[in-house]
């Protein structure tokens, strides 16, 4: 990992605001609508303000983790910019490469639209496709920002952790097999 | 008592890496991120939440315990297996889903593997993104050695729980 704390000389990196209400939210904001009035049909109205309560009572215990979550998803791509995690994936070999790889997916928050392009520049910068996949897996399983702030949120903790803790080690294993396998096609 | 650790350990994290921060500069950056993720964020985790617990609400309790629930055995995992990559959208819309099966009966286990399913073969991300940007032959690398992982997830969380 590249340290962190050799940074007081440089500036923060410049952060892209986005747009809060785009086409995915207004799908979401109809379709709960349409469930909302469902739920009134069917189970009367009464019903919707009891989810209501329950819902906002749950968000009022969840608030302080869901806003420790946002710190640490808003504040780690700061202090870990993009370009220094591809040079420093493309150097490592290895499974040490695998690890480090995992730990870069994992940390790297954003949607698709961000990690793959990130994932193909990573064998542009000299990192293999075990790598590559381990990334990607890493991303996909352990990401921090989607657990911390939306896992956390809906599924119960414990699932949330057996989950985790059972996903850890497969980037580095997937990224094993996709060596091997690459070696018995080149073979 | 689950929420209270899980708290103290996210905070945990927060204050560690609130301290890695080096001077008013980067704390001033990290504050302006952390408000526009929040701005981002809040409006989606509350609906999305509300729709998780209208849809808990309309889902069949019946049906959902048959076909995911503990009683559904192997062919209740498999059906979550392959629920994953079918779920269009991105995180928010798997989690609710995940939840409001929970709630309307179906096993834990069931919960994990379709999340883990979705997480690895979302068909949304592969088709959108990944082939375009990452190649067919990568692609379907990644999707072979990952076929195991939920079933092994599964095994290991079926012998856990």
């Amino acid at each position: 990992m590249p340290s962190l704390k050799n940074i007081a000389a440089d500036p923060p990196p410049e952060t892209k605001s986005r747009k809060v209400f785009d086409g995915s939210f207004l799908v979401l904001l109809a379709l709960t609508l349409a469930g909302g009035v469902a739920v009134g049909i069917v189970s009367g109205w009464g019903r919707v303000g009891d989810i209501l309560l329950e819902t906002f009572g749950f968000l009022a215990v969840l608030a302080p983790k869901i806003g420790a979550g946002i710190f640490i998803a808003a504040t780690l791509p700061i202090l870990l910019p993009r370009d220094r995690v591809g040079r420093l994936i493309g150097r490592e070999s290895g499974v040490r490469g695998l690890v480090v790889a995992t730990a870069c997916g994992a940390a790297i928050p954003g949607g698709p639209m961000m990690t793959f392009p990130l994932a193909a520049g990573l064998g542009v910068a000299g990192a293999d496709l075990g790598a590559v996949i381990a990334f990607i897996s890493g991303w996909s399983l352990l990401g921090l920002n989607r657990t911390l702030i939306w896992e956390f949120s809906f599924l119960p903790t414990d699932l949330v952790w057996i989950r985790y803790l059972l996903s850890l080690p497969m980037p580095v294993l997937l990224g094993m097999a996709a060596r091997s396998l690459m070696q018995r096609r080149a073979a | 008592m689950n929420i209270l650790i899980g708290t103290v350990l996210i905070g945990a994290g927060a204050i560690w890496l609130w301290l890695q921060l080096p001077n008013e500069e980067w704390r001033r950056a990290s504050y302006r991120a952390s408000l526009d993720t929040f701005l981002f964020t809040a409006p989606r985790v509350i609906v999305a939440l509300l729709g998780a617990g209208f849809f808990a609400e309309l889902l069949p309790e019946e049906q959902v315990r048959q076909l995911l629930g503990t009683e559904a055995g192997i062919t209740g995992i498999l059906l979550a297996i392959a629920l994953g990559p079918l779920t269009p959208g991105g995180a928010f819309v798997s989690f609710a889903i995940g939840a409001a099966a929970l709630k309307a009966g179906a096993s834990p286990v069931a919960a994990i593997v379709y999340v883990t399913s979705w997480s690895l073969f979302s068909t949304t991300k592969i088709f959108a993104y990944e082939l375009s940007f990452m190649g067919r032959q990568a692609t379907l690398t990644r999707i072979l050695v990952s076929l195991p992982v939920p079933f092994v997830i599964a095994a290991v969380v079926s012998v856990l729980m």
